[in-house]
């Protein structure tokens, strides 16, 4: 049961969902893939481009005034949208909780969140030759964090989540087999989502056998940088009721915050950010983590999930490893927490393509509307949770749930 | 671009640190940090009312909220946190692949932790917990402070 209160709970629904083609090389701008994402969501949804009057744009902690890009500015435009209360641009899983707020303070009736990416040059060396994406790690939500000093050399780079995978494993005795059954797991629901990316299964010694990038992690612990854009749009639960009959509700959510490791030295396992964005979601909560039907914990790399995972409480700290080998089963190489609680139904970050976790809560939306198709419908599925964000910092606590 | 030379008992100014670090974004609160580097000493900012070491480097200590802070060197000696090798992806400045790169925390202060590269481990396979001790490197992307296993652990 709620600790504390929360008003909101309930009282902002998503009524519209939209994508672009995930792909490799899309050949489109950052804008055209979220313009796509955005025109599908606002057609899903039955509004009126003029009903719009919040937008909460691609960004990275740069405001509005993102320009080349897909931020909120260029979006506004380029739509025709005539008159907005309310812009805001954001990343990962955040961009909702802004976006919910206004709705339910009434800063904004009609909000449309578009998250768009690209596969840019920092994070593959075959980008790196593109001169498309070389050209935009200069500009916009593409800039790129410099070459720093060696002592500030881990951020937002795989180094530090590579780390905690070898501490963790050291600390509670876990082997590399709780990262590779995210891996396969994801891969195996991938193979039935027709907008993945990657749709071929793969198997635990294929994970193993995966070349090693940085160890403990290898090629298949590391998310698919990918062209695409999603988007949707929120309005309040008195609004949704008049435009469909399956509206999602939002019933909690929290950006809990722990003292960020600037430069992701600090922190323990167990104490970071994960921990807290739970910890202030459940005392919001009227449904608890054993009635969770649907789980998306971010797989920007393997350990994120599995840390998330533990900081949702599906298990005691440390205990996660173990908690997963009794999800597994081996006949559908899928995993099903307790016995129920499916995970990543449409593959996730590594599998589906790496949107910042957008993709979750459009993916969880179809499952609770009963149209997610391709033999991957959860049947009766009625709750779904997710967790966002980095180890270290911004994340998204996030529940959605059907009537 | 050759190995820089260590500054070792001169001053160095404002100016020089820049120059040095043309990638940092250098500010008053960490520039005694990286003027430390290039003399070989590593600096970490301090509180000196309650003597907590404020890490990473900012002006007002997080425990008692005091803005007498003084950047004060280490001892070098620490434990290995956590550590990965990279074999591939993107390099950390001045290091070529592959590459042991960790996490030490300092016997300062419990979670006060650097990144660093840690060199002379037999075999390459770097557990936790194994107590480390500085040791410089001056490589391409300037000097940087290392870490080495203590003799005889």
């Amino acid at each position: 049961m709620a600790t504390r209160s929360n008003p909101i709970q309930d009282q902002v629904a998503i009524v519209g969902v939209g994508a672009a083609p995930y792909s490799r090389d899309s050949q489109r701008s950052l804008l055209d893939l979220g313009l796509e994402a955005a025109v599908n969501a606002i057609r899903d949804a039955g509004v009126d481009r003029d009903q719009i009057d919040g937008i909460c744009g691609t960004g990275l902690g740069l405001g509005i005034m993102v320009t080349h890009g897909a931020g909120a500015l260029s979006l506004q435009g380029a739509l025709g949208i005539p008159s907005l209360s309310w812009t805001m641009n954001g990343w990962l899983g955040s961009h909702l909780v802004y976006a919910a707020n206004a709705v339910y303070s009434g800063a904004c009736d009609y909000c449309l969140i578009v998250q768009a990416e690209h596969r840019i040059s920092a994070w593959s060396s075959a980008a790196n030759q593109d001169p498309y994406r070389v050209r935009a790690s200069r500009f916009g939500v593409h800039s790129t964090v410099p070459n720093v000093h060696y002592s500030e050399g881990w951020i937002h780079g795989g180094e530090s989540y590579a780390a905690f995978a070898n501490r963790y494993m050291h600390d509670y005795g876990a082997t590399r087999e709780a990262f590779g059954m995210f891996a396969v797991n994801n891969r195996q629901w991938a193979s039935q989502n027709p907008a993945a990316v990657k749709r071929t299964p793969f198997t635990m010694d294929d994970y193993f056998n995966a070349r090693m990038i940085r160890t403990p992690l290898g090629l298949l612990d590391m998310d698919l940088p990918v062209d695409g854009a999603e988007a949707m749009v929120i309005t309040t639960r008195e609004r949704a009721k008049d435009l469909r009959p399956d509206p999602v509700l939002l019933h909690a959510m929290s950006l809990g915050q722990a003292p960020v490791a600037e430069f992701y030295e600090n922190g323990n396992w167990g104490k970071q950010a994960p921990w807290k964005a739970f910890e202030h979601l459940w005392a919001r909560s009227e449904i608890q983590v054993e009635d969770v039907d649907l789980w998306y914990p971010y797989d920007g790399y393997t350990p994120i999930a599995l840390a998330y995972t533990e900081a949702a409480g599906f298990a005691p700290l440390g205990e996660g490893w173990q908690m997963l080998q009794d999800a597994w089963n081996p006949e559908e190489q899928k995993l099903a927490l307790r016995g129920r609680t499916r995970v990543q139904t449409g593959g996730g970050s590594l599998s589906h393509g790496r949107v910042g976790g957008t993709n979750y809560y459009t993916e969880a939306v179809h499952q609770l509307r009963g149209n997610a198709g391709e033999g991957r419908q959860v049947e009766g599925a009625k709750t779904a949770l997710f967790g966002i964000g980095s180890f270290f910092h911004d994340p998204t606590a996030m529940l959605f749930r059907v009537d | 671009m050759e190995a820089s030379e260590p500054m070792t008992g001169t001053s160095v100014s404002d100016q020089e640190v820049f120059d040095a670090f043309p990638d940092v974004n250098l500010t008053y609160d960490n520039i005694e940090h990286f003027r430390g580097l290039l003399q070989h000493k590593l600096v970490i900012n301090r509180c000196a009312d309650c003597g907590h070491w404020i890490y990473p480097l900012r002006p007002l200590c997080p425990q008692c909220w005091s803005r007498d802070v003084n950047p004060t060197e280490v001892s070098g000696d620490g434990v290995l946190y956590y550590q990965t090798t990279l074999m591939e992806g993107r390099h950390m400045p001045g290091f070529e692949h592959p590459h042991l790169t960790g996490g030490v925390e300092l016997v300062e202060q419990a979670g006060l932790r650097y990144l660093a590269p840690i060199v002379g481990v037999a075999g390459g396979e770097a557990v936790e917990d194994t107590p480390v001790t500085l040791v410089w490197l001056d490589t391409a992307a300037g000097p940087v402070a290392g870490f080495t296993p203590k003799a005889g652990e």
